[in-house]
Order: structure tokens, then sequence, then C-alpha cells
């Protein structure tokens, strides 16, 4: 808890605009208290990685962010995309936050599975659209036109994640990496000013997690969309994200630049599970990212098992391959 | 046999009092068991049909039915072959993948039933009409000519068809090209050979005639020769019906079609009936002879004495040119000359038959009466032929626009898909639902109108609710009541009757019925908005319930309570010059139902294709991602109750109006009940599939009414739901977005495995 601070621990985060601001949020469920007494800020155009063991909270963060789930306690605001004033998310419906310009994947997967992957994508772009039944019944020409551009513009988000010669496949007949990519692009249909993705590499191979990472560098610089992401492979939060924030048993533990994170000891704690002092002596023994890598290891596991060769997502061989 | 199986080192052969010994003996020899338990299958068949009820004083009587009989020989001798089946299957099996063996199995199959269950006559002079007792008597009428007597001498018929399915199963299990082509030869001039020894017997009997059996007879000759030609033009040695025939219908589109309409159409203008007061039956040629020189109509006269003639041939060539060459100038020639045939045939109908009545020949009774099969069949033919023609333009329209890859010269290589032929049913469908009624006796009339008709528009707009959006309605029937209730009330039809100036006849009411089931589906809706699944149904269930009690309990004495409503008048149209009374001819009705359910098709099919059919199917997968997405679930369910509700609406006011009186017991829960079972017969999410589940599921206890007795029918229903259930879960013709679901996805890489030449894979959408 000892790095837990209320502003933001880096300077250049002053005057920037804030997208989501969350004040001292509680999440309880019954008994068990999810998330406890969390704050943190979310500025324009950044990349926010969330990390922390499993159970740390972070779903439970990104649902009470996008409404699934509503907090006790706390306030949260939103200014979704450039220019909005910041609105209160609790107690609105999350197709209304969506609307807000909130747009989110999921950790398990949740596509759309006997649609199309073109299909898939529509059905996000085609909440923005106006063509009621009446007009779709009778093809009046205002939907015919919707019809075609939202056609053309999944086509184009597509592209972007990868997936065009994919456009007329089922979703749930894809492959797993291609599914995330596909839920990406169904995300980005929505117009979003900010876009949640919950642990987009999970279950990914190597070349998958680079072009991942490339992917999430475009969303953000080209497309100008505020990216926060729940990951795992540190490799790939580290060589992403602009800031970090870390969660351990429902609260904030830490927050900082990459760099900051790897050398935190209470990260590096809660990753190990020993006491902070023991590990900021072990810490010295060892490079951090290692550490910080081996530990992932275990915790991606569950994920990974279900591919037949484990081995190709050991940290360890990963250079191997993406050398080759 | 039993040794090898307990050779095990088992060391525990002790005097253990429990040890299991190993089974030895004839009583535990595996084929003796087997043996008796198949003789046991038989015998339990054999006692479940026939007479089943026995008397107070004899409870025997089932059994010494079941067994006393010589019939329980055929029984005991099923069990032998199921025996013979089990215990040989792997060999049998190496047969059963042969090319050609599906369609003789069709084949065989259609033959044999149209010669125990089907009728062959409508006269009363024959009896039950079914082949049977009609060849008794046809075979001792000296008047038949004698190849018409041949084939009914008793036995004949039946040995022929052993003959010709000796012949295909010799040919298809040895694979000798040339036996198959003497078996498909074979096939077609006994088929042939049974429809005209039928057509004869019918001349001579000189009564309209609406029986299927000949006809179904012919298809199965056909489907035995095309078993034939499937095995003598083989590629491989397994069996692939599916792709030869799509290879086959993907040589030139269109050319099913034109085939169908040639056939329909030699059939229409050879031998069908075309004009058949009380005691005629006059073909084309009579037809025209008979009206010669009573003033008829020149064109008319023409029509028959040889312009229909020259129609049809000018409309087949085309049709076939068309195809083959795949020209879009013969294809245009084709539906226009299609066209105006069928036009100019509806034509001389009416001119027909209303000069008929004019004339006043013995029994002709006015305007489109008295008609055969005939006039109606050239205009199915001439329609089909023009549908032809279309088929050929929209394929070469995919074409040009890139939807399709050009097809090849020859033989397209291995293709799965033929263009144009979901087209194609569909306008086959289409002009049999315009064409085929008519030529249907009163009863089939009636029940097409009542029950098929009106359950097939119940269905699309139940198929709404739980096939697309995913929300199992089980009270579906009551927005029918409030469709039918609307209607009485704004005809006057109720105690409480409507302000002067709300008056409306029937068909006005129809907005004001899609307008309160609207109101009424989101009434519904909007309670039960938080439910799924199990707990959704049964909130509906309620619904229905308390609807139907409502009306029961006539509350501020407005539904009349359990009397109903009567006097509902009939529809009318009168605007301007355009006058249409409703009569009480079921056929009548069965063209505006049409009419109704056209649209209502129409329009659902562009609103599956929508934003908001996507949206339904979204919720339907997965609500939370649906809404993540940003689609508004709350509205796009109520949109799904309000929709569905309202086709249901239409239905009632069709319903009450048609039929002049309606009370309470027309909406009970098993009507309700009965849609889902149609919708999910016939393929969940599929508005085809909807439909045919429909029609199929009210088609068929009015069929089995002829076929066994009353207190089975249900039974028998019941076994084709279960089997439909257990062998084809996903319903007659499955949706497409719900295949998936119900399959899994291990079908799906056949799809991606399709060769697509490079480039040709992702056109521009669909």
């Amino acid at each position: 808890m000892t790095a837990t601070t209320e502003t933001p621990a880096v300077s250049p985060s002053e005057g920037r605009e804030i997208v989501f601001d969350v004040n001292h949020i509680t999440l309880r469920f019954g008994g068990v208290t999810s998330i406890n007494d969390v704050s943190l800020r979310m500025y324009r155009d950044e990349i926010l990685a969330v990390i922390g063991p499993n159970g740390a909270g972070k779903t439970s963060l990104f649902n009470s962010l996008t409404g699934v789930y509503t907090p006790q306690e706390g306030s949260i605001t939103l200014a979704g995309r450039t220019g909005d004033a910041p609105q209160t998310v609790i107690g609105k419906k999350t197709h209304v936050i969506n609307h807000m310009g909130v747009a989110r994947t999921f950790q398990n997967i949740r596509l759309f599975p006997a649609l199309t992957a073109l299909e898939n994508v529509k059905v996000g772009i085609e909440t923005r659209m106006k063509a009621g039944p009446i007009a779709s019944m009778l093809g009046l020409p205002n939907q015919r036109r919707e019809e075609r551009e939202s056609t053309q513009r999944a086509y184009d988000l597509l592209k972007l994640v990868g997936l065009v010669n994919r456009a007329n496949n089922l979703a749930g007949s894809l492959a797993y990496g291609e599914q995330r990519r596909l839920e990406i692009a169904r995300a980005l249909g929505t117009d979003p000013g900010v876009i949640l993705l919950d642990e987009p590499a999970a279950g990914t191979n190597p070349v998958e997690k680079r072009d991942l990472a490339d992917l999430i560098r475009l969303i953000n610089r080209e497309l100008g969309i505020s990216v926060l992401l729940i990951e795992h492979d540190m490799k790939l939060v580290m060589s992403v994200a602009d800031r970090l924030i870390v969660l351990n048993f429902g609260s904030k533990i830490a927050e900082g630049l990459p760099e900051e994170i790897q050398r935190n000891p209470a990260v590096i704690a809660a990753y190990l599970g020993t006491s902070a002092e023991e590990a900021e002596a072990q810490a010295e023994a060892q490079p951090e990212l290692e550490l910080i890598a081996d530990e992932t290891e275990g915790m991606t596991s569950l994920a990974e098992s279900t591919e037949p060769d484990g081995t190709s997502f050991d940290p360890t061989t990963s250079t191997e391959e993406e050398s080759r | 046999m039993s040794a090898a199986t307990t050779d095990t080192p088992t060391p525990s052969q002790g005097p253990t009092p429990y040890a299991i010994k190993p089974p030895s003996g004839v009583v535990h020899n595996p084929h003796v068991r087997r043996f008796v338990a198949c003789l046991a299958l038989g015998f339990v068949l054999a006692l479940m049909i026939g007479e089943q009820e026995g008397t107070q004083q004899d409870f025997g009587l089932a059994f010494r039915e079941a067994v006393a009989l010589p019939r329980i020989l055929i029984f005991l001798g099923i069990g032998i072959l199921v025996f013979l089946a089990i215990t040989f299957w792997p060999r049998i099996e190496h047969f059963l993948i042969r090319p050609g063996i599906r369609p003789l199995f069709v084949g065989l199959l259609s033959v044999a039933v149209s010669q125990t269950l089907l009728k062959w006559s409508d006269s009363s002079v024959v009896g039950n009409g079914k082949f049977g007792t009609l060849a008794g008597k046809a075979a001792d009428t000296p008047q038949l000519a004698p190849f018409a007597r041949a084939y009914f001498t008793t036995g004949v018929a039946w040995a022929a068809l052993i003959v010709v399915v000796v012949v295909a199963a010799y040919a298809i299990f040895t694979g000798q090209r040339a036996v198959a082509w003497v078996g498909a030869g074979l096939a077609v001039v006994v088929g042939l050979w049974a429809f005209f020894s039928q057509g004869r017997v019918v001349s001579l009997l000189q009564t309209p005639d609406h029986s299927t059996g000949a006809l179904v007879a012919l298809l199965g000759y056909l489907a035995i020769a095309a078993a034939c030609a499937a095995c003598a033009l083989r590629r491989t040695e397994t069996a692939d019906t599916k792709g030869f025939i799509d290879r086959v219908f993907a040589w030139r589109p269109g050319m099913p079609l034109a085939a169908v309409g040639i056939v329909v159409g030699l059939v229409s203008l050879g031998v069908a009936t075309w004009f058949s007061p009380q005691n005629e039956d006059l073909t084309l040629v009579d037809t025209a002879s008979f009206f010669s020189g009573h003033g008829l109509a020149p064109l008319s006269q023409a029509y028959l004495s040889w312009l229909g003639y020259l129609l049809f041939v000018v409309a087949a060539v085309l049709a076939v040119l068309g195809c083959l060459r795949r020209d879009t100038r013969i294809a245009w020639a084709t539906a226009v000359v299609g066209i105006v045939g069928a036009v100019l045939t509806l034509m001389t109908l009416y001119s027909t038959s209303s000069l008929g009545a004019k004339s006043g020949f013995d029994g002709a009774s006015g305007a489109w009466q008295n008609l055969g099969g005939g006039g109606w069949f050239a205009a199915a033919a001439f329609t089909i032929l023009a549908g032809a023609g279309y088929i050929v333009l929209s394929v070469a329209h995919d074409v040009k626009v890139g939807k399709l890859s050009d097809l090849g010269s020859d033989i397209v290589g291995q293709a799965r898909q033929v263009p144009g032929m979901g087209k194609a049913l569909v306008l086959l469908v289409v002009a049999a639902a315009l064409f085929y009624p008519p030529t249907a006796t009163e009863f089939w009339q009636k029940v097409i109108v009542s029950e098929i008709g009106i359950y097939v528009l119940l269905a699309i707009g139940l198929n709404v609710v739980v096939g697309w959006a995913g929300l199992l309605d089980l009270g579906f029937i009551a927005f029918y009541a409030i469709g039918s209730y609307t209607t009485a009330y704004l005809v006057g039809a109720l105690p409480i009757t409507p302000p002067e100036w709300l008056r409306l006849p029937p068909l006005a009411a129809i907005p004001f019925a899609i307008v309160i089931c609207l109101i009424a589906g989101v009434a519904l809706g909007f309670p039960t908005l938080r439910l799924r699944g199990d707990y959704l149904a049964i909130v509906t269930l309620g619904f229905g319930e308390i609807i139907r009690l409502v009306a029961i309990n006539n509350p501020a004495n407005f539904t009349n309570g359990p009397r109903g409503a009567f006097g509902i008048p009939q529809p009318s149209i009168h605007l301007g010059p355009l006058h249409i009374d409703w009569g009480s001819s079921s056929l009548q009705y069965w063209y505006l139902l049409l009419v109704l359910i056209g649209v209502t098709v129409l329009l659902f099919n562009r609103l599956e294709q929508s934003r908001l059919g996507r949206a339904w199917a979204a919720i339907r997968e997965d609500e939370v991602a649906a809404q993540a997405s940003g689609v508004n679930t709350v509205r796009v369910k109520l949109l799904a109750f309000a929709i569905g509700a309202s086709t249901s609406g239409v239905a009632g006011v069709f319903f009450a109006s048609q039929i002049g009186y309606i009370n309470p017991d027309n909406f009970i829960l098993n009507n309700s009940i009965l849609v889902v079972a149609y919708v999910v017969f016939g393929g969940m999410g599929s508005l085809p599939g909807a439909m045919a589940g429909a029609a199929v599921l009210t088609w068929l206890p009015e069929f089995l009414k002829d076929q066994v007795p009353a207190e089975d029918r249900q039974m028998w229903i019941g076994a084709v739901i279960l089997l439909m259930m257990i062998f084809r879960p996903q319903g007659l013709i499955p949706a497409k977005r719900r295949a998936a679901e119900l399959h899994g996805l291990d079908d799906q890489p056949r799809e991606e495995t399709r060769a697509v030449p490079a480039g040709e894979g992702m056109g521009g959408g669909r």
C-alpha cells in the first residue's frame, strides 16, 4: 500500500484531459470485497495497463467501469470522447455507457458465434445507426445507405485487425487468436473514445502477441483511442503501456511508469506472495523483468494449458521463436 | 464366440459362491439371444398393429388378433430380417455406401407408399380409392385398355416393382454400368406404365380426379431411374448422392426448373383434365372440340386448339436454350413467353368455365368452376418456365457484379453450391401455392386455408420471437385471440359495439389489430424483460391463459363469455372499380391468405438481414456481449415481442372473418404449444423452415385421417416429431445462423476448405 497515491505519479499528466475519473470505489459481493477503495485516473490518448495476480479485481474494475456491476461506494465519471463533458457512470446501463464512448472486449471471448465475422462487427457498428424496423422492412433509401456504410466500415475494421479473408466465416469457427482480434474489431465498430481490453493476449502465440502489440499501438496512435488494458503477459504490457496500475486483493498497490513498477517492492511481493521486505532483498539479487515474467508464466498457464504445445508460450523460448 | 472374451487371465477361479461364471450354453450365445430379441420385437410390433380394444368379456382380443392371424408371420419375418441386418451389418454397410443407394431407397419407399397408403382415384365407384381396391376392380373391367388392365392384374404391379428394384440393386452392388442403364430404362418404363394405366382408369370413370397415388409412383420410379443413372455415371466407388445431384444441377442454373416445367406442361397438355362438368372429363383436345362452335372468345379458342401447344413448345425450347447457353436475351424471351402463356391460360380457363355455365352444359356451374387440374398445371408450367428464364438472368447478374465466380463452360468441378437453387425452390413453391389449391378437393382446400395457411402465418410470427430473438413464448396464441376479438369488436359482433364512425369491414380491422397487438406485445414484454428461458416460458404461458380466461369471464360484457362472437361478416374489398367479396369458398380465402403471407415473408426477410435482425441474433447468442457492443436489449426484445404479436394479430383478423364466429375455445394453450412445435420442427430462426414446419405438421394429421385409426393419430404425429428431434434436431430447413450452434462447429472446415479461386472468396458482402 506504500505506493498508493492520490495524484498520478507521472508528472506530464498534469493538465491532460481525464477520461475515467474513479474515486474510492468499493464493490462487494455479499461478504466478499472485490474492489476495495480504488481510485485511479485515466488520461486521454494514453495506454494504461492494469496488472495484478489472479483475483486481484481487474475484471471487476472493468465491469464497474462498463456498468455490468455497480459499486456500492465511490464515484466514476467518464468523458468518453474528446471534448465530452464528464458524466457519472454509476447506475447507467451497459449499452448507455457504450454509447458514451466506452468499448470493451472480454477475458473469456464473448462473440456471437453463429454470426459471421462481418456480422459480428456490423452489430457493433449498427448500434450507432438510426434505421428502424419499418425502414428495414420496406428497404427505404436511408436504411440501404446505412447498410452499405456499415458493411464498408466492417470490412475496413476487419482489414485493420487482419481478418478480412475471414469475413464470411462464422465467428465460432475462427481460431482463438482470430476471435480475440474480431472482438477488438467489434469493439472498434462502436466508434469508442476509449477501449477496454481484457487480456487480449491470453492464449495467443508469440507471433500473434507481437502483432497484437502493434495493433494496440495503432489503435492508440492512429485512431486516437485511449486504451485501458488488462494483461498478464509482462513483455506485452511493458512494451505498449504508457502507465501501469497494480491491483492486489481488490486494492491498488502501485501506479507508475513501467520501469518504476518493475522495481516496486510491493508489486514484486504481490506476485511472489511474500512480504515486501523479502521481495526487496530478492529483487536486488535478480533482474526484475525476468522475475515477474517467470511469475507470469505460472499465472497465464491456465489460459494457455488448453493449447497442446505449451512450450511455445514459455517466455524463455518465445525469443527464439520470434528470432526465426 | 464367448470363450474369446472370457479367456483373459483372471485368476479368480476359486469356489467363491458369487464368482462370475463365463456364460455358456445355448441360452448365453449372443447370436441366439439376439435372435430371440429380434423375434420378440416382431411379436411386439404385431401386437401394436390392429384391433387393440378388448371388451369387458374378452380381454384376450388384442392378443389373439395379433397372434392368431397369419399376419404374425410377416412380423416374425421382420424380426428375422432385423436379426440378419444386425448380424451381418459390417458386410451390408459396405454396400450401403455405394452410389445410387439413397435414391433407390427413396424410390422404393415412394412406390410402396403409393401402392399401400395413397389414393389412386377419388371416384366413389372404387370405394376408398386405394391401389388395392382400384386394382381389384380395374382388372375385371373389359373396357379398360389392355396395357392398363395388365398393370392392375393382381400382383403385377408389385412384381414389376420388385423386378425393377432387384435390377437396380444388382447394378448398384456389382457396379455394372450396362445393367444400371437397363435398370434406369426399366424404371422409367414401369413408372410411365403405372401413370398412364391410372390415366386410363380416370378417363373411364369420368369424374374429376385429385388422387396422388399414380404421380407418387411415377416419381418413385423416376428416383429409381436416377439411382441407376447415378450408379452408371459415378466417378467414385462411394456414394455422394448430394454431390452428384449438385453437380448435375449446378451444370446449368435454371435447368432443373426448365425440366420440371416441361414435365408439368406435358402432363397438363397431354393427359390432364381441363374441363369437367358432371359427366365429362375432358382433356385439352376434348375441350377444344367440346367448345368449338359455341362462341368462345377467339383467343381462347385459339389457345385450346393450337396456341396453347405453340406457346408451350416455344417457352420450353427457349427455356432449355436459355439455360444451356446462359444467354440473357433468350432468358428474357423465356420469361416473357412464360408469363404471357400463364396469363392466356388463366384467361382461357375463365372464358371456358363461364361459357360452359352460360351455355347450360350439364353440371357446369359458373366461372372458375368445373375446372380440372389441366389448366392450372399449364399455368404452373408456364410460370415455372418463366422462372427458369429468371434464374438464368439472376445468376448472370450475380456473375456480373462479382457475387459468383464465373461458371465454367462444362460441369463445374466439384461444385457444392448450386447457383440460383434457393431461388428456384422458392419459385417452385410459389407456383405450387398459386396453382395447386384449385385442383385439390374441397376437403383439402379447407385444410389448406384454415389449418396450413393460418398456422404458417402464426409460425412466421412466432419465429421472430422464438427463433430470431431466442425468447421462448408459450402464450403466443393470446395475440391471435386479441386480433380476433379486435375484429369482432370493430365489426360490431360483440355485445358492446363500437361508435358508428369506428365500425369497419373486417379487412380494415387489420391495422387496428396490428397496433393493438403491438401494444399487447410490449405489455407482455416489458415485465418479462429480465426473464430468460424457462422462466419466460412460464410467464408467457400464464399470459396466454389470462387472455383466454378474460375472454371467458366476460368483463364488462365485452367478450360475450364462452359463447363468443358470431356474425362476423366475411371480408370484402370495395375500392373504386374494384369489388371483391369473399364468400364461402375456401379457395378465395386461400388467395387472400397468400397475399398476407407473401407480404409478411417479404418484409420479414428484409428484417432478418437488417440491423435489427442481427441485434436479435446478438442478444440470443450473448446478451452481455450485445449490451457491451451498445445494443439496447430492452428495445430490441420489445420489438421482437411486438412484431411477432402483430403478425399473430393479422392471422386473428383473417381467422375471425373467415370463420365468422369465435369463442375462447379457439385459443387454448394447446394451440400455443403446437405453434412452438411447428417452429422447432421446421427449424428455429429460419423463415422457410418455420413455414415448412407449420405446413408439414398441419398437413400430417389430415393426411393420417385416411390412414390410421383416429385414436392413434396423435401417436403417429408424436412419433414423427420424436424421430425428427433425434435425427435432425436443427429442423427441416435449418437456419444458417442456428445450424452452427446445434451441429457444433465440426462442419465448418468443409466450408472453409472448399477451394476458392484466388480473389473470389470475398466479394462485397452477399
